[in-house]
C-alpha cells in the first residue's frame, strides 16, 4: 500500500512469502531432484538434491542378456536416456509443437479479417455478427467436448491431427481481443492505404497485422501455453494411436504401467515437458504475465 | 479511389458507383467474416444443439437408432446417489478452490505490492505453477504425496517425537490434549494416504487446484492494485484512517471490486472444468468422492459410450457455467463497488 512499514514488518512479510514460495516450489524441486536420482535413492529418500550419481545397474540391460559390467549407468543419464528411449518422446514433442503452432496460426488467419471487418468496415448485419461473438464468448470449448467428439467420430477423424486442431481453430476471444485493439487504430491510416490503392485484403495483412503485433504476441502466449499444456482434449480424441500423442499424453502413458524403478525416467519426462515454457517465462516474464492474464482485459 | 475521378467526369454515374463501392465493401465484409461465422456455428453452436437433443435420448456411438427417453437422463443426474455425489464433488471443489485461491492470491498480491524490494522475485515464483502443464505437476504431486516414500509424509514423519510434534499437537494450549491431536495420532499410527482415503482425497485434489490457481489470481490482483489511485490513501489518512486493516477495508477492497468479480468468475469456470488431476490421480474415487463433472462426462460418454446420459451432464454443466458468467456480466454492468 504505502510502503512505509517498519523493518520488522518488512521481515515478517518476507517470512510469510518465503513459506508460501517453498510450498509453490516443492513439486518443482521433487521433479528436478527425482529426475536425477537413482531408483534406490528415490525409494530411501537419500542423496540430497542431485543424488550421489554413483553408477547403478540397469536391470533392463541385464534382462537383454548383456554382461553386468556393461550395464552400469550414471543415474541422471539413465533417467533422461530412458525418457527418450522407452517412448518416442521426440515424436510427442514434435507433435506438440506442430499442433500448438497450427492452432495459433489458424486462429489468427480466421480472427484477423473478421476483427477488421467488425471494427473498420460498415456493413449490414455487423451488429448481429458481433452479438454472435459475444454469445460464443460464453461457451467453454472443453464443456462441449462430447458433441464435438461425436461429430469428429462420425467423420472418422478421431486419432488424427485434424481432431487435435479443428476444435480450436475458432478463437472467439481472439476475435474480440483483436477487434478491441483495431478500434484504437485511427481510420486515417486505413484511408491512406486505400488511397494508395491497396485492396482490403492487403490492408488486413500488410497494415493491420503489423499494427497488431503487440496484441498478437500476448495472444500467442495465451494460446500456446493453453494448448501445449492441454491434456483433456488430446485424451478425448486420441484413443490409442501413439503417432498422434502430444507430450502430456505421452507422460500419462508412461505413468500407466510404471513400477518404482521408473520414477526417475518419469520425472525426467515431466521435466522435459515443463521446461520449455518455464524457461521462456523466466526470460520474458512481463510478456508472459500479460499474455496469460489477457482474459482480464475484457 | 478510381471511382472518384470517373464520377467527376461523369456526374450521373456517381450514385451508381458509390452504390457499387458499398456493395463491394459489403461483399468483402461478408467474405472476411465468413470463416469465423461458419466455424462459430459448426464448432460452438451446433454442438450445443446436438448435446441438447441427445440428452433426451439413449444414443450410443455406433448405433444407427435411438429411443427418446424424455427427461429420464436428467432425473438420473439429480436422483441417483452416485450422480448426486458427482454434483457434490464438483460443488465442493469449486467452493473450496475459489475462495481459497482468491484469498491467498489477494494476500500475496497485497504483500508483494507493499514490499520495498524482491517483489518481482516472489511474483515469478508464485506464477510458475500457472505455466507448468497441470498433468505433469499432478503426477509429481502424486509422488510427493506417496504414502510411504513421498517427501510430504517423510517430512511429516521426521517431525514426530521432536519439538515439531510438540508444537503441532497443540498440547501447549491449555485444555488441549496433545496426544489426541491429528499430528500425534498420525505419528503413532501412520500418515494418511492423501489420495487413497475417502476422507482426504477431495481435499488433496482441491489443494493441488489451489496451488495452481493462486499465482494467476495474484497477478490479476497486482494489476488491479496498480489501478487504485494513491490520492485515495492520502485522503483516507487525512480523514483519520490509521490502521492498515481499515485502509484495506475502506479503500483497497472497494476499489478492487471489479477485479474481484472477474477473478471469481474466471476461477469458478476453470474450477468447474477440473479434469487433469482427477483423471491422473484418483479416477473419481475413492467411493466417487472426487467424481467431478468433467471426469463424469469423460467416463460415461466417451469410455462407456453412454452418449445420451453424457449429453445430459454436458447440458447441466453448461447451465452452471452460464449462470456464473451471466451473473458476472450483471454485476459488471452495475459497476460494483462494494
Amino acid at each position: 500500500m504505502l510502503g512505509n512499514s517498519s523493518p520488522m514488518a518488512e521481515a515478517l512479510k518476507h517470512a510469510v512469502l518465503i513459506v508460501g514460495a517453498l510450498i509453490v516450489i516443492l513439486p518443482f524441486y521433487v521433479m528436478l531432484s527425482y529426475s536425477m536420482k537413482s531408483p534406490n535413492e528415490i525409494l530411501t529418500n537419500t542423496g540430497g538434491f542431485i543424488g550421489s550419481q554413483e553408477k547403478m545397474v540397469d536391470d533392463y540391460c541385464i534382462k537383454l542378456g548383456n554382461p553386468k559390467k556393461d550395464c552400469y549407468r550414471t543415474p541422471v543419464f539413465f533417467n533422461y536416456g530412458s525418457a527418450f528411449e522407452k517412448a518416442p518422446l521426440v515424436r510427442y514433442l514434435l507433435n506438440g509443437v506442430f499442433v500448438t503452432l497450427s492452432i495459433f496460426i489458424i486462429q489468427v488467419l480466421v480472427a484477423l479479417p473478421c476483427a477488421y471487418a467488425l471494427s473498420k468496415l460498415r456493413f449490414w448485419g455487423r451488429d448481429v455478427v458481433f452479438a454472435m461473438v459475444l454469445v460464443c464468448l460464453l461457451i467453454p470449448v472443453h464443456a462441449i467436448a462430447l458433441p464435438i467428439y461425436l461429430m469428429l467420430a462420425k467423420l472418422g477423424l478421431t486419432n488424427s491431427y485434424a481432431a487435435l486442431i479443428i476444435p480450436w481453430t475458432i478463437s472467439v476471444f481472439g476475435i474480440f481481443l483483436m477487434r478491441q485493439f483495431f478500434m484504437t487504430i485511427p481510420d486515417d491510416l486505413i484511408d491512406a492505404a486505400r488511397i494508395d490503392g491497396m485492396s482490403e485484403f492487403s490492408i488486413v495483412w500488410k497494415v493491420m497485422l503489423p499494427c497488431a503485433v503487440p496484441a498478437l504476441m500476448a495472444f500467442a502466449i495465451f494460446s500456446v501455453v493453453a494448448h501445449w499444456n492441454d491434456y483433456f482434449w488430446p485424451r478425448v480424441v486420441i484413443t490409442g494411436d501413439r503417432n498422434y500423442f502430444t507430450p502430456p499424453l505421452g507422460l500419462r502413458e508412461f505413468t500407466g504401467g510404471a513400477d518404482g524403478d521408473f520414477y526417475g525416467p518419469i520425472m525426467a519426462t515431466a521435466t522435459i515437458i515443463v521446461t520449455p515454457l518455464i524457461v521462456a517465462f523466466l526470460l520474458a516474464q512481463r510478456k508472459f504475465i500479460e499474455g496469460i492474464t489477457l482474459s482480464g482485459m475484457k | 479511389m478510381s471511382e472518384q475521378t470517373t464520377s467527376v467526369e461523369n456526374p450521373p454515374k456517381r450514385g451508381a458507383s458509390l452504390k457499387a463501392a458499398e456493395a463491394r465493401t459489403r461483399l468483402i465484409s461478408y467474405l472476411f467474416c465468413l470463416p469465423a461465422i461458419s466455424l462459430m456455428i459448426i464448432i460452438l453452436l451446433v454442438p450445443i444443439f446436438i448435446a441438447g437433443v441427445l440428452s433426451f435420448t439413449d444414443y450410443s456411438l455406433g448405433n444407427t437408432d435411438f429411443n427418446w427417453q424424455g427427461t429420464k437422463n436428467y432425473e438420473r443426474i439429480f436422483g441417483r446417489s452416485s450422480y448426486q455425489k458427482m454434483l457434490w464433488a464438483s460443488a465442493t471443489y469449486v467452493l473450496v478452490v475459489v475462495p481459497a485461491s482468491i484469498g491467498l492470491g489477494l494476500g500475496a498480491a497485497l504483500l508483494i505490492n507493499s514490499l520495498r524490494r524482491f517483489g518481482d522475485f516472489y511474483k515469478a515464483i508464485y506464477f510458475l505453477p500457472v505455466m507448468a502443464a497441470l498433468l505433469a505437476m499432478a503426477i509429481v504431486w502424486d509422488f510427493a504425496l506417496h504414502p510411504t516414500i513421498g517427501i510430504v509424509n517423510k517430512t511429516l514423519a521426521s517431525g514426530c517425537g521432536t519439538l515439531v510434534e510438540g508444537f503441532f499437537s497443540w498440547g501447549w494450549i491449555p485444555g488441549v490434549n496433545g496426544a489426541e491431536s491429528w499430528y500425534s495420532t498420525s505419528c503413532a499410527d501412520e500418515f494418511p494416504h492423501w489420495l487413497g482415503e475417502k476422507k482426504y482425497a477431495i481435499w488433496t485434489i482441491c489443494f493441488i487446484g489451489i496451488w495452481q490457481a493462486v499465482g494467476f489470481n495474484m497477478v490479476l490482483y497486482l494489476a488491479g492494485l496498480t489501478g487504485v489511485p494513491r490520492e485515495l490513501y492520502h485522503a483516507a489518512a487525512i480523514d483519520g484512517v490509521r490502521s492498515g486493516w481499515e485502509r484495506f477495508r475502506l479503500v483497497t477492497w472497494p476499489m478492487l471490486g471489479p477485479t474481484t468479480v472477474f477473478v471469481v468468475t474466471i476461477t469458478a469456470i476453470r474450477s468447474f472444468q477440473v479434469f487433469d488431476t482427477v483423471e491422473a490421480l484418483t479416477e473419481g474415487g475413492p467411493a466417487k468422492s472426487t467424481y467431478v463433472m468433467m471426469y463424469a462426462i469423460f467416463e460415461k460418454a466417451i469410455r462407456e459410450n453412454l452418449v445420451g446420459f453424457g449429453s445430459a451432464i454436458t447440458i447441466v454443466f453448461l447451465g452452471f457455467v452460464l449462470v456464473i458468467t451471466l451473473s458476472q456480466r450483471y454485476l459488471v454492468e452495475r459497476r460494483v463497488h462494494y
